[in-house]
């Protein structure tokens, strides 16, 4: 008696699971359809988001210097560097 | 002379049974399969030598108080560290080709009938008297056909706690086999006319939908489901760190260090269960038999569905795609990918079983969800 009864329970579990993965999994098609109407709609009138994301707030974190923005850096650097250096030396003499 | 007898008595040699040779064996295999035959190494060699460790006779590693208990304790039975494995997955997810065509859920749904068809057939060899599983343990055997390692070792370790070295090994080991079992399956249910066919190039998914669709599943979980509300809170939180684009240095983190150093001590904890006691039993072989018969179902409706599914809507849909609505994210799309090159050359599939796959995942965890509910009542 106890054996046949974990068969049904089983059998039990296999339908309402089964149901329940396809009832959810219909609602989410639903919902996800409706949602990527609406946001289709929305976006012919205000545009896309870029693809890489909403541009970070610069004043937060003070971001690194890119390459070549060091690059000149160091260029004027020098180039402030050996004027001084010029100028000192012309006038020493 | 009583000095050299202790400490020979205290050798592994003097104290080894040959239970634990035979386990530290099997884990010298588990990692000659990671190791030489590539098979899931991230997860096989943590498993594999944990596996070892655990049965280093004397040193009870694997006992209360050792260290692989402790990682156990903390990790496995809490459920946390599935859980942070799910974040990371979530994290390294792209919902674009689910979003594209949505109705490759369905795909995702038809394919979790391995987790039930295998949990019925478990109860019903317990019937049969060949095997002694309780309703508990039959479910926490089924989910190995959701081919989904993390829900695998979260619906076990809520479950049937005994069992999940057994279950964790067959669930990795399949999702590493799934090039080998999947494909004769396939091509059973299959013709060469409808592997060949083609299907419509998809749609551009803007980042809106992305960011708001691991919103829309999670308030569909919360209101249906709140026990797969772990597992799939998780998936959905990593998910959105990565698409919203503002927290790029957390999801990173979720993505790459933090889902590599909880793979370390899950695949540690998961092989301290690897005890000769434990392990070496009857039941361990039933669960790997079950195991496969899980998968093997699992990729057989998957298949079905597509099929059905070609004839009530008007877009054509490759069969070879449902295959891949057993989660193994990304080697069951793979597997379809591969198998619609043979018949048709220009055929690429793998962007459209990109959907029912990670379809499989929400499935799975929504099975998982639904075994943990109707059990735990």
């Amino acid at each position: 008696m106890a054996a046949s009864n974990l068969v049904s329970e089983g059998f039990n579990l296999m339908l309402i699971g089964m149901g329940f993965v396809f009832i959810f999994l219909t609602l989410l098609v639903f919902a996800t359809t409706i949602m990527s109407k609406i946001i289709t709609r929305y976006e012919k009138n205000v545009g896309v988001l870029p693809e890489e994301g909403i541009p970070a707030p610069t004043a937060v974190i003070s971001q690194a210097m890119s390459e070549r923005q060091h690059a000149n850096d160091d260029k004027n650097l020098i180039t402030v560097l050996s004027a001084a250096i010029h100028k000192f030396r012309s006038r020493d003499k | 002379m009583d000095k050299l007898l202790h400490l020979w008595e205290v050798t592994g040699i003097n104290q080894m049974t040959p239970g634990q040779g035979v386990m530290i064996l099997i884990g010298m295999l588990l990692l000659y399969l990671a190791i030489k035959k590539n098979f899931e190494p991230l997860l096989l060699v943590p498993i594999g030598f944990g596996g070892v460790l655990a049965n280093i006779p004397g040193a009870g590693l694997a006992e209360a108080g050792g260290i692989l208990h402790i990682f156990y304790t903390v990790g496995i039975e809490s459920g946390a560290f599935p859980l942070i494995i799910f974040m990371g997955v979530g994290a390294m997810t792209d919902f674009g080709p689910l979003l594209a065509n949505p109705k490759t859920l369905f795909l995702g749904a038809a394919a979790q009938f391995g987790i039930f068809a295998t949990l019925m057939g478990a109860v019903v060899l317990s019937h049969f008297g060949i095997f002694d599983f309780s309703l508990a343990d039959a479910a926490a055997i089924g989910i190995i056909g959701g081919a989904d390692g993390p829900t695998s070792i979260y619906v076990a370790s809520k479950l049937a706690p005994d069992l999940l070295g057994a279950i964790a090994v067959a669930s990795y080991s399949y999702m590493a086999l799934v090039p080998l079992i999947q494909p004769p399956i396939m091509r059973m249910f299959t013709t060469e006319a409808e592997r060949k066919i083609k299907m419509v190039q998809q749609r551009h998914v803007s980042q809106r939908e992305k960011i708001v669709f691991p919103l829309l599943l999670l308030i569909l979980v919360a209101f249906l489901l709140p026990d797969a509300a772990p597992l799939l809170g998780m998936f959905c939180f990593g998910n959105l760190m990565k698409e919203c684009a503002v927290v790029d240095r957390l999801s990173n983190t979720t993505q790459n260090s933090l889902i590599n150093t909880v793979t370390i001590f899950l695949g540690l904890a998961v092989g301290s269960k690897l005890s000769a006691d434990k392990f070496l039993d009857f039941t361990t072989l039933g669960i790997l038999v079950l195991g496969m018969v899980a998968f093997a179902i699992g990729t057989a409706s998957g298949v079905i569905m597509a099929k059905v599914l070609n004839k009530l809507i008007k877009e054509p849909i490759n069969p070879l795609i449902g295959s891949a609505g057993v989660s193994a994210v990304p080697m069951a799309a793979r597997v379809s990918n591969k198998l619609g090159l043979e018949s048709d050359p220009h055929n690429f599939l793998l962007m459209h079983a990109m959907g029912p796959n990670v379809a499989g995942v929400i499935g799975s965890a929504v099975a998982a969800g639904i075994l943990i509910n109707y059990i735990g009542a």
